[in-house]
């Protein structure tokens, strides 16, 4: 879960978030269509072989190797965010600490839907958002400081909070369908792959995970929230999800997916090899670049997401061997 | 059902592959006690060691919490969403539900209900999940869905129902002469006619090199906990978190494994009582 917030986030305040309905006639998915669509990703799902794995496993193994076990007291930890961060370019580059967060009303408003997610999934009923969201965030010892954060905000910046927190809860509520139970829905669910020994851990929590273990064919759906806009590094997000889950589960999901809460956008991406393949690559070089032995890929900003948004043709190089794949990283190709 | 899941079920069902000789558990327990007075030289300081699979498992991954005092109990999600699981498991394969998220509120529901109309408390947290406003509880529910969706889409449940007893009390065993006591948990144990049972186990986290000891222990425990019931044959052990299942066949050999290691996170232990905690590594 994350807030996905830009600078634009506060134009919601002024009743213009839900322009992209107004300007084209667009109308967010809702119910069953928005399980259709989850359901349906216009790819055949793909089949379940020990080979992609192992190739993944390959893959991710020949960049580590030569890794110090003294890397991060011996345990390197790669989330999401983290991989975003040690491969942005160094004009876009944060200090990296794992389980650092600069908290912000936008990230404070993230985890606060990411609670009521949960509990529309699980229960599909939410009556005072605000605080039955705090009351559940409470629960998270982890959260303890945010919650503390959030206690002592200025009155209009708690006012403004809570009246995005309302407003994206009583869309949630109205659009996100229930989910059959046969179908094993199941919210924060952790997933931990471990490479190279002990060396690394892949680490990911989603938000809702969709579908009954594999067999022949893929048959799991992975849903990230967000209750911010939409970002680049979201769909660099979920391919690091769709590649723990396959390294995970020796299967891959069929469908990653964003669903936004603010606007009701839902950015479904079908899994494919050539997918799995570039999250291995993206993955080895954050992995690597946190083990302080970067190559130019990262330096010159290959990997970074801020730089692929922005509006000018990159001038960064193509990483060595992309070319011997169809895929195209967003946002130079389309999202689905 | 599928070939996965047949497979997994059909793991906590095999005839056993090893006999326990004769007297290999007085050989074990016998073993177990001297190791224990030994590594812990004499009464240990402070309050009774209790060695259960998280001692073991920090002994041997992160010896640097040894010596961190635990902290004050509170209820809080993970405390519960074992007990709950497996009560869901167990509603989930009366065929009353179609999977856990179904299950989880009507299960969690009559619990408070029980304690309410009886005042027992069977699972221990009904007060506190009673007292809880809309969004604590649905995130207690909700970890209680993500723990047991794995274990309950794992396993045949529906084909297990007249021979698994889930969850239970703990298994314990004081060593005599010192205060140490050992203190294992399994999440099933399926019975077996004229057979040893099978216990499964799940655990967080991915196996670590010492995931063999860790099973046995809870074989061992269970053999020193209720003398009169018959030896696991095996352990099955369950990461869903890391995608795996492994098991271990128990033989002398195998709790003889685990005896080693309680000795020496028993002696790891003692060492930091007597000298503080161990250094931290730069």
């Amino acid at each position: 879960m994350g807030s996905g917030a830009g600078s634009d986030w506060r134009t919601v305040r002024g009743g213009t978030g839900d322009r992209t309905s107004l300007d084209s006639g667009w109308r967010p998915l809702s119910g069953g269509a928005l399980l259709e669509r989850l359901r349906v990703t216009g790819r055949p799902r793909p089949p379940v072989t020990p080979s992609l794995v192992a190739d993944l496993q390959s893959l991710l193994g020949s960049g580590i190797g030569d890794l110090h076990s003294e890397v991060d007291g011996g345990r390197l930890v790669i989330t999401k965010d983290r991989l975003t961060r040690a491969l942005s370019c160094p004009v876009h580059r944060t200090a990296d600490r794992l389980g650092e967060r600069n908290f912000s009303v936008p990230l404070a408003c993230g985890a606060l839907v990411d609670v009521l997610f949960r509990q529309v999934v699980t229960t599909g009923a939410v009556g005072e958002p605000m605080a039955e969201a705090l009351d559940g965030l409470a629960l998270d010892g982890h959260q303890a400081s945010l919650v503390t954060w959030i206690s002592e905000m200025a009155p209009a910046d708690l006012a403004e909070l809570t009246s995005e927190v309302d407003r994206q809860t009583v869309r949630l509520v109205e659009r996100w369908p229930a989910l059959e139970a046969s179908w094993l829905p199941r919210t924060q669910e952790s997933i931990r792959v471990a490479l190279a020994g002990t060396l690394v851990e892949l680490s990911a929590r989603v938000d809702l995970a969709i579908g009954r273990p594999a067999e022949d064919e893929a048959s799991v759906a992975i849903v990230e929230v967000k209750s911010g806009s939409r970002r680049p590094a979201h769909r660099d997000e979920l391919r690091f999800y769709a590649l723990v889950e396959a390294l995970r589960s020796q299967a891959p999901p069929f469908a990653v997916a964003a669903y936004y809460t603010r606007t009701g956008e839902l950015d479904v991406e079908p899994v494919t090899h050539d997918l799995l393949v570039e999250a291995a690559r993206r993955c080895l070089a954050g992995i690597r670049a946190l083990a302080g032995v970067a190559d130019n890929s990262v330096t010159d900003g290959t990997w970074c997401a801020a730089c692929a948004a922005l509006p000018r043709a990159t001038t960064v190089a193509r990483p060595p061997g992309v070319d011997d794949t169809t895929v195209v990283a967003y946002p130079h190709g389309q999202a689905a | 059902m599928t070939a996965r899941v047949q497979a997994a079920t059909a793991g906590l069902l095999v005839p056993p592959v090893h006999d326990l000789g004769d007297g290999a558990v007085t050989r074990v327990r016998a073993r177990l006690k001297s190791g224990i007075i030994d590594a812990i030289g004499g009464p240990p300081p402070g309050a009774p060691l209790e060695v259960g699979v998280p001692l073991l498992r920090r002994a041997r991954y992160r010896p640097e919490l040894l010596g961190l005092a635990d902290e004050p109990f509170a209820w809080k999600p993970a405390f519960v969403r074992r007990s709950l699981g497996l009560e869901v498991v167990r509603a989930c394969a009366s065929g009353r539900f179609r999977g856990p998220l179904a299950a989880v509120g009507p299960v969690a529901d009559h619990a408070v209900e029980s304690w309410r109309r009886t005042g027992w408390r069977t699972f221990h947290w009904e007060p506190w999940l009673a007292g809880l406003g809309a969004g604590a509880r649905s995130v207690v529910l909700a970890e209680a869905v993500a723990w047991v969706t794995p274990v309950w889409s794992t396993f045949d449940w529906t084909a297990l129902r007249d021979v698994v007893d889930l969850g239970g009390p703990d298994d314990r065993w004081a060593c005599p002469g010192v205060s140490v006591h050992l203190k294992g948990r399994v999440e099933a144990r399926v019975r077996r006619h004229g057979a040893r049972p099978s216990l499964l186990s799940v655990a967080s986290g991915c196996p670590g090199n010492g995931w063999r000891d860790e099973l046995a222990f809870l074989a061992l425990i269970g053999a020193l906990a209720v003398p009169d019931r018959p030896v696991a044959s095996r352990v099955v052990g369950l990461w869903p978190e890391s995608g795996f299942r492994l098991a271990v066949e128990v033989d002398e050999a195998a709790l003889s494994g685990a005896v080693d290691r309680v000795v020496d996170a028993v002696a790891m232990c003692a060492d930091v009582r007597t000298a503080g905690p161990v250094p931290v590594l730069a």
